[in-house]
């Protein structure tokens, strides 16, 4: 445990030492700012709906930043000699800087609080529905940096990794409009299962589904455990 | 650790990358209080050997233990006795000295109320006091160095594997270097590997030469010297007829062959380089015979030089006959 949490401190004081972590945080927070305030004017129902929708392509789009430097990071600064003879055990460190990037993810999702404030000044929104939102948000968040996190093991150059991660999440998200062309019931079933996009949908609408919860632990496991055998196999 | 089990051991080890066998059935190792010179030309092998001592690679074949423990299956607890400086200082530019130092304290698992104790300890003996608070990135090549070697001495571990330390180190920081290092290896185990001849006849115990992938040899330097002064050197500078004093010196026994070359600007004096073999007291009779009939100004035996050894080995025979 002492190995996992030096990673994390490492982690968070490498985020806030590079530009990169403040970068996305202001983009995502500008661009959410700027989705609301439209979807508000547009529609004038006080929901955040429509918002969290938009937040969930812009992590998509947006978490790869944070997750390219993960490993990729430590292989061009020459670092991973350090890390992988150091007596850490290999999932603490694939843990230690997944907990680093979850908590970059808090962050972004803390600032949009500032949005709920005007929604409740002056409309009458639904509580559970925007909690249960945020939790989709943090799980589809989760899934998607884990994914991140293990291209970045699989390549030296962070911009690849991002480059690779992000059509990879646009296709999680997307896999769903693919069953409307699917005459099997098991291809149909199985293409919405995988649909980043439909499981989060269930949290916007207000609904914890365990199945959906479950759904997004499952990738985020499955990406962290290849990634920490991919770095022993590594050796 | 188990007190009989030597610091560092190879047996039989090899490594290949697909087809390409980069270290050949490798064996040595290393004792408590010894420092080993690891000598090899670049691509030998050395920083691949170091490498699977580390535990950043795994050999493919034979075993590799550090202080007992086997590398392929005891990993961490052997990770916990090693403190390793790669040929690349492993820094974090945006981190501070101070942070970087503490997150390799705390991951080698030094309790957190000695941690403080533990970077000043090691930023003394490194010279780093001044730079505690710079972030790495703006830090000269030299105190980048130093700071991997810090990093490596935290936790004072009982064996201390070290790629080219002194590399990109101005000769005062070398000196340092090395006496941090000397004074480390009196209690502990250290392997370090360098080209850079003097270091290893400065502070090793023992070298390892090694090329393409192969241990040459492993011996003090004592010994590999000795083991290459079957043929001398003798060199000597008198006045003198060239073909009188060849014939002269080609009559002593124990002298294989005479190379006379006259002074440029001195009139009759000649610069004369004789192989003899090693029998005791040539020298002393070149000098008598030379003193007698005509003016002997110098002469010396020249040793063979740790230089001279290296390159018969890792180049053949021909390779030291030209003196540096």
């Amino acid at each position: 445990m002492t190995g996992l949490l030096a990673v994390y401190k490492k982690e968070m004081l490498a985020y806030f030492r590079s530009p990169i972590a403040y970068f996305v945080v202001a983009v995502f927070l500008v661009g959410t700012g700027y989705f609301f305030s439209y979807n508000m004017f547009m529609s004038g129902s006080a929901s955040m709906d429509e918002t969290f929708r938009n937040m969930g392509i812009l992590a998509l789009t947006l978490l790869p930043l944070v997750s390219m430097r993960l490993f990729s990071g430590e292989y061009s600064g020459r670092t991973m000699e350090l890390l992988m003879t150091l007596p850490l055990k290999t999932w603490e460190l694939v843990l230690g800087k997944f907990l680093g990037a979850v908590t970059i993810l808090l962050l972004m999702s803390a600032g949009t609080f500032i949005d709920l404030v005007p929604l409740y000044l002056y409309g009458n929104p639904h509580t559970t529905t925007i909690l249960t939102g945020y939790i989709g948000f943090l799980l589809l968040g989760m899934a998607c940096l884990a994914i991140g996190q293990l291209f970045s093991a699989l390549t030296q150059n962070q911009i690849v990794a991002a480059l690779i991660t992000v059509p990879v999440l646009l296709s999680f998200w997307y896999v769903g409009h693919l069953q409307s062309f699917q005459t099997s019931y098991v291809l149909r079933s199985l293409l919405g299962y995988l649909s980043f996009a439909q499981h989060f949908a269930d949290f916007i609408q207000g609904l914890i589904r365990s199945e959906a919860v479950l759904f997004y632990f499952l990738v985020s496991a499955i990406a962290l455990t290849l990634n920490t055998s991919y770095l022993q196999w590594r050796r | 650790m188990n007190n009989s089990s030597p610091a560092i051991s190879l047996e039989s080890v090899s490594k290949r990358f697909g087809s390409k066998t980069i270290v050949h059935d490798m064996s040595f190792s290393v004792e408590k209080g010894e420092i080993v010179g690891f000598l090899g030309p670049n691509g030998a092998g050395k920083t691949t050997t170091m490498r699977m001592i580390a535990g950043f690679t795994t050999a493919s074949s034979g075993k590799v233990s550090v202080a007992g423990h086997d590398m392929s299956s005891q990993n961490e607890e052997a990770a916990r006795k090693l403190g390793y400086l790669p040929e690349h200082p492993p820094l974090y530019d945006t981190l501070d000295v101070s942070q970087y130092l503490r997150f390799v304290a705390h991951v080698k698992g030094v309790p957190g109320k000695e941690i403080k104790s533990e970077i000043d300890r090691v930023a003394t003996a490194c010279r780093l006091e001044n730079v505690l608070n710079h972030e790495i990135y703006k830090l000269s090549k030299g105190f980048r160095q130093r700071t991997g070697l810090a990093q490596a001495l935290l936790g004072k571990p009982e064996v201390l594997l070290l790629d080219e330390p002194t590399a990109g180190l101005d000769p005062g920081q070398i000196q340092e270097t090395r006496e941090v290092i000397r004074s480390f290896g009196e209690r502990h185990a250290v392997l370090i590997s360098t080209h850079i001849l003097p270091e290893v006849t400065l502070i090793c115990s023992r070298v390892a030469i090694i090329n393409h992938g192969r241990l040459l040899a492993i011996d003090s330097p004592v010994n590999l010297q000795r083991a290459f002064e079957q043929t001398n050197r003798v060199l000597l500078s008198a006045s003198a007829p060239a073909e009188a004093l060849r014939a002269e010196l080609l009559s002593i026994s124990g002298v294989i062959a005479v190379n006379s070359r006259p002074v440029p600007g001195m009139d009759g004096m000649l610069n004369v380089e004789c192989q003899t073999d090693a029998r005791e007291g040539v020298e002393a009779a070149i000098a008598r015979t030379v003193a007698t009939r005509w003016n002997l100004h110098r002469l010396e035996r020249q040793q063979p030089t740790l230089e001279n050894i290296f390159l018969r080995y890792v180049a053949g025979p021909s390779a030291a006959e030209t003196p540096p």
